[in-house]
């Protein structure tokens, strides 16, 4: 029974995505969707940015600890550019966005469920599908991307700042190291592909969560709570069959 | 055009096993106000979003100015809900909007007006309702009869055909009760909107409504003008018109003997 129920709600997330998203997003509604990406997306810069300099620091002190070992301090900046684009990137970026935009996106739209604001905008003739959910599910794939790109940046700065300006390897091998190694396609292309497909998941999920939560205190719990724990054991699924498919050597 | 601008006819629906409408049918008078009455639970919100197309019965006609509402398809009814307002019970206000934009809301989705001509609406629906000082307000920070208030001008901004009024006097204090009375009478008669009213505030609803049905356990159990209510033999008419609480429809909900469920274990033991 389980199973079935499960499946049922499979069926019900595919049907309000075709429903929602059925055409592209017309003209009027982009001032629907600057909206949403300023809160999905701008409002959640501070964590992306702080998140993304520690952990291009604390790479950057790992390896360049290891890699002093052999002498090695060169390949500081490609070894730490590659972690980065390829999977630290797309992957935290999205975790992230699940966190902070994701959740809120299931409470609003749970809240609004609760409150009839769905309802009464469809007895006036306004599907929600179209006015509430789309330009939330196009500013999660316009805001992941963008946020993704600057993670990368800032990750990289940050570990340029310990690796070289603190722990003081040579600037040149560093920088050149990673220009050598790094391609646009194979590294930061594919990363990118991944934050895409990162962002469909995520946003599909927490506007699907909002949207069938039951109407109670605890309905709307619940679902805050299952886009979080889904959306991300989705990334870390995705972001595996993602690495095998783009990068797999078969 | 017929007189009648809804038309149900043999109305089935069903809430799992439970029959919310067994086989109803009834007719709403156009231009007037017609109330639906019943206790809590007979379906009487069901009803109203039925003849809105948000839910489908299991059998039955719901005709709307001579089209069945429930044979439109998604595009259709969204187009015939253009020509609708509903007061929803908890007032339904877009949370992330001011009260100006709240009314002005449909206006902004469904015509083409420009930015003075639905300025001037909205004021003058907000005066209608008493509320046009209040326009930059936030819904939170309006009172719950305020809210509604608001709600009423959001669904006569596009001066529908027919406006739908679910619970409109729940919950409110009795100054803000009158001030919605009125309001309703008084937009029936200055719009010539047919008013379709659900409530069982029995006092509130028999003073403006041109025509009742009560309902109870799926059925319609009385039809008619108020006067002709009050006059029904019917004893269930007569105990929801005067508010009695027990009758035909019982007080208790079904349960075993009270003697029994408390003593239960005691008589089994002293019967055995």
């Amino acid at each position: 029974m389980r199973f079935l129920a499960w499946l049922e709600a499979l069926g019900r997330a595919a049907l309000l995505w075709v429903n929602a998203m059925r055409g592209l997003p017309r003209w009027s509604d982009v001032k629907l969707v600057g909206r949403q990406i300023y809160n999905v997306g701008f409002l959640s810069l501070i964590i992306i940015v702080l998140s993304a300099f520690s952990i291009g620091a604390v790479l950057a002190l790992q390896f360049y600890t290891q890699l002093a070992r052999f002498g090695a301090e060169d390949a500081v900046g490609l070894g730490l550019a590659l972690v980065v684009l390829r999977e630290l990137g797309p992957v935290v970026t999205a975790l992230l966005f699940a966190g902070r935009a994701g959740s809120a996106l299931t409470a609003e739209i749970g809240l609004m469920k609760t409150t009839e604001q769905l309802s009464s905008m469809e007895m006036m003739g306004v599907d929600p599908l179209h006015r509430i959910v789309a330009p939330r599910i196009w500013a999660g794939i316009i805001s992941v991307p963008i946020l993704t790109l600057i993670f990368n940046i800032v990750a990289i700065y940050g570990g340029a700042l310990v690796a070289v300006d603190w722990l003081g390897a040579d600037p040149g091998g560093f920088w050149s190291g990673m220009q050598d190694v790094v391609q646009l396609w194979e590294d930061l292309g594919k990363g990118m592909i991944k934050s895409v497909v990162f962002a469909v998941l995520v946003t599909w999920v927490a506007v699907f969560q909002g949207y069938d939560s039951p109407p109670t205190a605890e309905g709307m719990s619940m679902a805050t709570t299952r886009t979080v724990v889904i959306s991300s054991v989705l990334i870390l699924a995705a972001d595996f069959l993602l690495t095998l498919v783009l990068y797999g050597d078969f | 055009m017929s007189d009648n601008l809804i038309e149900i006819s043999h109305l089935t629906f069903f809430r799992g096993e439970r029959a919310i409408f067994d086989d109803i049918s009834l007719s709403i008078p156009r231009g007037k106000i017609t109330a639906i009455m019943g206790p809590s639970g007979t379906g009487k919100t069901t009803l109203l979003r039925i003849i809105g197309g948000q839910l489908r019965p299991d059998r039955g006609r719901v005709l709307v100015n001579g089209t069945d509402v429930c044979r439109m398809d998604r595009h259709q009814l969204f187009a015939f809900r253009r020509n609708l307002g509903m007061l929803f019970q908890s007032s339904a206000l877009f949370t992330d909007l001011s009260v100006f934009e709240n009314v002005a809301f449909p206006m902004r989705v469904h015509t083409k007006l420009g930015e003075e001509t639905i300025r001037d609406i909205v004021l003058m629906k907000l005066n209608a309702v008493g509320l046009r000082g209040a326009r930059d307000l936030s819904p939170a920070e309006l009172s719950g009869g305020m809210a509604r208030r608001v709600a009423l001008a959001r669904a006569i901004s596009l001066d529908p055909d027919l406006i739908m009024y679910d619970e409109p006097f729940t919950g409110q204090d009795p100054i803000a009760m009158g001030v919605l009375v009125g309001l309703i009478k008084q937009l029936n008669q200055a719009l010539g909107t047919t008013s379709l009213l659900v409530s069982h505030d029995i006092h509130e609803t028999v003073s403006i409504a041109d025509q009742i049905f009560i309902l109870a356990d799926g059925r319609v159990i009385g039809a008619g003008t108020p006067e002709e209510l009050r006059a029904s033999p019917s004893p269930r008419v007569q105990q929801f018109m005067h508010g009695l609480p027990d009758g035909p429809v019982p007080f208790h909900y079904p349960a075993d003997d009270i003697a029994f469920d408390i003593m239960g274990d005691q008589q089994a033991g002293r019967s055995a």
